[in-house]
This record gives C-alpha cells, structure tokens and sequence, in this order.
C-alpha cells in the first residue's frame, strides 16, 4: 500500500541487542545508514547522514537527559528526515513529549518487522503513523465528543477526525478505516496527519498540562 | 559547581578552574591579583567559600582526613553528633522526659516557697537580686521546652524550625536569658548601665553569628544531603527489591523454559504486564471502575490462553450489576477470539451516558448463524447477557477478523 522506493534510515536506540534485531527484521529497501545509542551520537549520526527516516526511542542516555524528544530538537531544520518514534513504554506523557517535539508517529517495541516497516515507509512518505493506544490518547485529551464551543480550530477534532481516530484505536488498519467509512486511504492519511498537527500545536489544557508536569514546555 | 576536594585552602580555585574549563593556575593567579586590588579577591573567594557546596566525594576524603587536620567538614559532621549527645545527656533530658512541665513547675514553686520560708525566718532576702535569676530560669525553660520537642524530629527539622511558634518562643527564650544575665553580672538595675551593656552584648553576639554562619550552613547542608541520600537510598532498595521478586524471577523461569515457546511468551507478556502495572499506574484510575476491571480480565485471559491481549481505554465509569455484566460479556468475547484467532485488541470507550466496548481480533471469522443451537457461548453469554441488562451487543465477523462491539447506556440513576 506504499509507495516502494528505497528508504534510509538511522537507528537511535540505546540496547545494542534490540538494533541488531530490528536491523535484521527490516524489509530489503529500508536501508540502514547509521545506529546510535545516545542522544549526541544520534545528532551526530542524523546531521551527518540525513537519512529519510529516523528509528528514534523514547529514552535515551546523553544529552540534558530529554531522551528522544531533545534528538528531535537538536537535530531540526532539517526539511527531508522524518521521526518516527520507537518505545517500550506507553505512557502517555513519552509519547506527548515525542511526538509535540516533532515525531511523525510512535510505535511499541513490541511491534513485527513487516509493521515497522509499513510504518517507516508512510512516515518517508510524510504520513503519519498512529498506533491504537496514540489514537487512545488522543480521544483521552481531546476528548470523544466533537465539541463546537471550543474557540481555537487546533483545540478540537472534526467529527469525521473522531471516527477515524475512534477506529484506529479500535485496532483497524488505514485501509480498514478506509473501507468502514466510505472514504479512501488517502483521505484516512490526510484525516490523520491533521490530527497529528493538532496534537503537536494544540493548547489543549489535558496536552499543556501533560507537558508542564514532565517540564516539556 | 562544586569545591574541589584537593584544593590548597579550601578548593575554591580548583573547584572554579574546574567549572570554568580553565586551568587552576590562572584561577589562583588571578584571585590573587584580584586581592592586591583592595582585597575583592579575598571577599570573593570567602564568599564562594561559604556559598559553594564541596564536591560529594570530597566530603568523605575530609572526614579521612580528620585525624591529622580538624577541617569545616569535620566540624560539620561532628558537630551535630556532639551536640545530641550533649543534649540527651544532659539533666534536661531527666527533667523533661520525666513528664516535662509539672516538674519544672513543681520545681520553681518549691524554690519560691524556701525563699519565702527563707524570709519568714528572718533571713534578709534582695529581692532585686533574686529578680535576674527567675528570668533567667523562665528564659531556659522556654528554650529547653523547645528544643525537646523539636530533638524527636531531628534538632533542626525542618517544619520544626520554620514553625513560627517554635521560633518565637526560642527567640523570647534567648531574650529573657541574655537580659537576666546581664541584668546578674552588671549587678545594677539602672537602666541607662543595662541600655549600654545590651548593646555591647548584641555587636557581640552579632559578631559570633557571623564567625559561626558558615559552620551553620555547612552543618545544615550536610544535613540535607544526608536526608536526601537516605531518601535515593531506600527509593533503590525498594525498586531493587521489585525487580528481584518479580523481573529475576521470570528471566531465570524463562531460562528454565526455553524450549517451550508458548510458556516464554506467556510468562514475558505476563510480566511485562506486571512491570508496567507497577511502572505507570495510573493513580486517577479507581481500581474498583470499568476500565480496570477490562483490564484485569484481559489479563487473566491472555494468561490461560497465551495470546496477547491489547487494551487501549478512553475515559472511566463507575461500576454497577450492569456494568457487571457489560464485563462479563467482553471476558467472554476475549476468551473467544483469544482461543479461536489469536492477538486480540480491545478498545473501551466508557462516558458518562454510554460504555463501549470493541473487542477485535484478526482470525479467520466465522458465521454468527452457522453457530449450533447448542453452543451458547456467542449467543448466551455476550448477545443474551447484553439484551438482558438493556444494551446491546453486534458481532461483524469477515475473512478479515472479528469485532464484538458491547454497548450500554448508563441508566439516569446510575450517573453520578
């Protein structure tokens, strides 16, 4: 279902073990340009190579001790990589931090090599990746009823946001929301990568609150 | 910044040689020029003398060195010890543990009275001579009274000494002690002798505070690092003691296991679950509400039949026989995808008008109609069950896998 050009990736993860197994599970046309274990290795190794995709955990050793979210910072500004987040942890505020500093999407470690992959593949191709539980935040903070009182458009979801979101978390794949819904995969992606936007620059109070607690602002 | 533990005086210059990226010499070279240039060097490096808190292992190469030379720190660390032991030998702890107040009070009446029998007697008592003593008594008391309490709590406990009470009260203490003293060795009580002599006692004691400030705030440091490393210390006993009961337990279980494939992946999934639980429990989650009570049963399933269990919860609801049974029913869609298709994914949306729950998985699917009138599994337990507390409950089953979708509207009553 994606496009099946050849990507580069950098792999940023600290256990050694977990890397070399990702590696070996990837599909052929990802390409592995670099690892790195910690967060000034990973800038490093993401200025240096500028690869498509960045293979980022959430926690990392180095650095001020902001794990993922600080390799995102540090290493912005530049246009063609794209983060996809990567962790064992599905706490809600990792996976705020991460991805309000810029991921493209978050997966679980626990996640196939043949699903990774599919996910590196959309996040190249600027899409976003949500897994069940990142859709299960979302409605978790923005709430599961479209509200219409809400002042700023980047605080709320549309209802049609709502339907994708709610099936996601339900544990369908795009091409399933897609068929549910009557719409096309396309329309599911750019439904996705609006909400995306949203949970990166909305001022939600439950996002901000989230964020002021992990001192992430 | 910290001070360097092998300084020449008191580490200062290394210390900032070793902030700055400098060499030490420079430092040295230039705080000396700076305390040819009217003594700013000199001010400078006390001040950072004073404000600086010595390098963590440092402290421990100080108290080594103790024996040969009596540094601030050995002040620090022994002083405390010292004064406690003071304290608690003293005939104050006899007198105060002793039920404390009454006997003081016992005590001074009973003096009181001996001077008035004194009198009666015939004995030619100064009463102006007696007066310092009696403020001097009360000004001791009121001290020793605070000191006592606070003791228990670590002399200088914090919510102890910032109490406003317990200020005021040592301060009046100190007041009355130093008046009635004065008032003793001056041995007059003309007011404009005791005005000059309060003065002079103040610079006095003004001077001391200031020789002794920096002992203060060491000693008080100290104290906090102290408390704090107790603090880190039984934080790791606590985690450490976790992990050993449970993630070494498991790891050397899996060893045992290796060569069955299930067991391992059972026993991981399990513990993962455990560590999680305990990692990020969610402390706004009440135990006793729908979403945990999924969870729990998720669990069990994923224990008796080894297939992952994904739960992904939005919102919470309180429990009711209604909500029982909406649990009852996603067990039983559980139990049957887990059994039949494998990993399963379950979505729990719970409002405060309406609970759902979506039970997916990505098996094979089956027929709703084609199920025997005998098997009432999918009919009884989750379609019948659900009718019966008035939700309702769909099953899509394609090629693709199943969903089991429960619905419950919560009753107007019920709602909070």
């Amino acid at each position: 279902m994606n496009s099946q050009r050849p990507v580069s990736i950098v792999v940023v993860d600290d256990h050694a073990i977990f890397r070399s197994g990702l590696r070996a599970d990837l599909d052929e046309d990802i390409t592995v340009l670099a690892e790195a274990a910690t967060v000034e290795q990973a800038v490093a190794a993401i200025v240096g190579h500028r690869p498509d995709v960045v293979l980022l955990d959430v926690h990392l050793p180095g650095g001020r001790g902001g794990g993922g979210a600080e390799v995102i910072a540090a290493s912005g500004g530049l246009e063609s990589t794209r983060f996809l987040a990567l962790s064992v942890s599905d706490a809600a505020e990792d996976v705020v931090s991460v991805i309000r500093a810029g991921a493209r999407g978050y997966v679980t470690k626990t996640i196939s090599g043949a699903e990774i992959s599919d996910a590196v593949g959309r996040v190249a191709d600027g899409d976003a990746v949500f897994s069940p539980r990142l859709a299960g935040f979302v409605l978790d903070a923005f709430g599961t009823a479209a509200v219409a009182n809400v002042d700023d458009e980047l605080d709320r979801l549309s209802s049609r946001e709502l339907e994708v979101m709610r099936l996601i978390a339900r544990g369908y794949s795009y091409k399933e929301v897609a068929k549910e819904l009557f719409i096309s995969v396309k329309t599911v992606e750019s439904h996705v990568s609006a909400v995306l936007r949203k949970l990166q620059l909305s001022s939600r109070h439950e996002l901000t609150r989230w964020a002021a607690d992990r001192r992430l602002l | 910044m910290t001070r360097s533990s092998n300084g020449i005086i008191a580490g200062v210059c290394a210390g900032l040689a070793e902030h700055l990226g400098v060499n030490r010499v420079v430092v040295r070279a230039v705080m000396a020029a700076l305390t040819l240039a009217g003594g700013a060097g000199l001010l400078l490096y006390a001040w950072l003398w004073v404000m600086v808190p010595i390098d963590e292992g440092a402290a421990a190469t100080i108290e080594d060195r103790a024996g040969e030379r009596p540094g601030p720190g050995r002040t620090a660390r022994h002083g405390p010890a010292a004064f406690m032991k003071s304290l608690r030998s003293g005939a104050q702890r006899d007198v105060m543990s002793l039920g404390g107040r009454e006997v003081v009070i016992g005590l001074a009446l009973l003096f009181a009275a001996a001077v008035l029998v004194a009198e009666q007697i015939g004995a030619n008592i100064r009463w102006e001579s007696m007066l310092p003593v009696v403020v001097v008594l009360l000004g001791a008391v009121l001290v020793w009274m605070q000191l006592d309490r606070t003791r228990r709590a670590g002399l200088v406990n914090r919510a102890g000494a910032n109490q406003a009470g317990g200020i005021v009260r040592i301060g009046a203490g100190l007041v009355l002690v130093i008046v009635g003293v004065l008032v003793m060795v001056s041995g007059a009580g003309r007011w404009e002798v005791m005005w000059s002599s309060v003065l002079a006692s103040l610079a006095v004691l003004a001077g001391v505070a200031l020789v002794l400030a920096p002992w203060g705030l060491k000693f008080w440091r100290d104290l906090e690092a102290e408390r704090s490393g107790r603090i880190r210390e039984s934080e790791r006993a606590e985690i450490a003691a976790h992990l050993h009961d449970s993630v070494l337990q498991t790891l050397a279980l899996i060893q045992n296991r290796a060569g069955h494939e299930q067991d391992v992946t059972r026993l991981a999934r399990a513990q993962e679950r455990e560590l999680r639980q305990w990692l990020y429990q969610d402390a706004g989650r009440d135990p006793g509400n729908v979403v945990a009570r999924i969870k729990a049963v998720a669990a069990e399933v994923e224990d008796d039949y080894g297939s992952a269990v994904d739960v992904v919860a939005v919102g919470d609801a309180p429990m009711s026989t209604r909500q029982d049974a909406l649990v009852q029913a996603a067990r039983e869609a559980i139990v049957n995808a887990a059994r039949h298709a494998g990993p399963v994914s379950v979505y729990v949306e719970a409002g405060a008008d309406k609970v759902e729950v979506f039970v997916r998985d990505r098996g094979d699917g089956f027929v709703v109609d084609d199920i025997p009138a005998d098997r009432l599994g999918v009919r009884e337990s989750i379609v019948g069950r659900m009718q019966r507390n008035g939700g309702s409950a769909t099953i899509n089953s394609t090629a693709d896998g199943t969903e089991v979708c429960l619905s419950l509207q919560t009753e107007p009553e019920e709602r909070q």
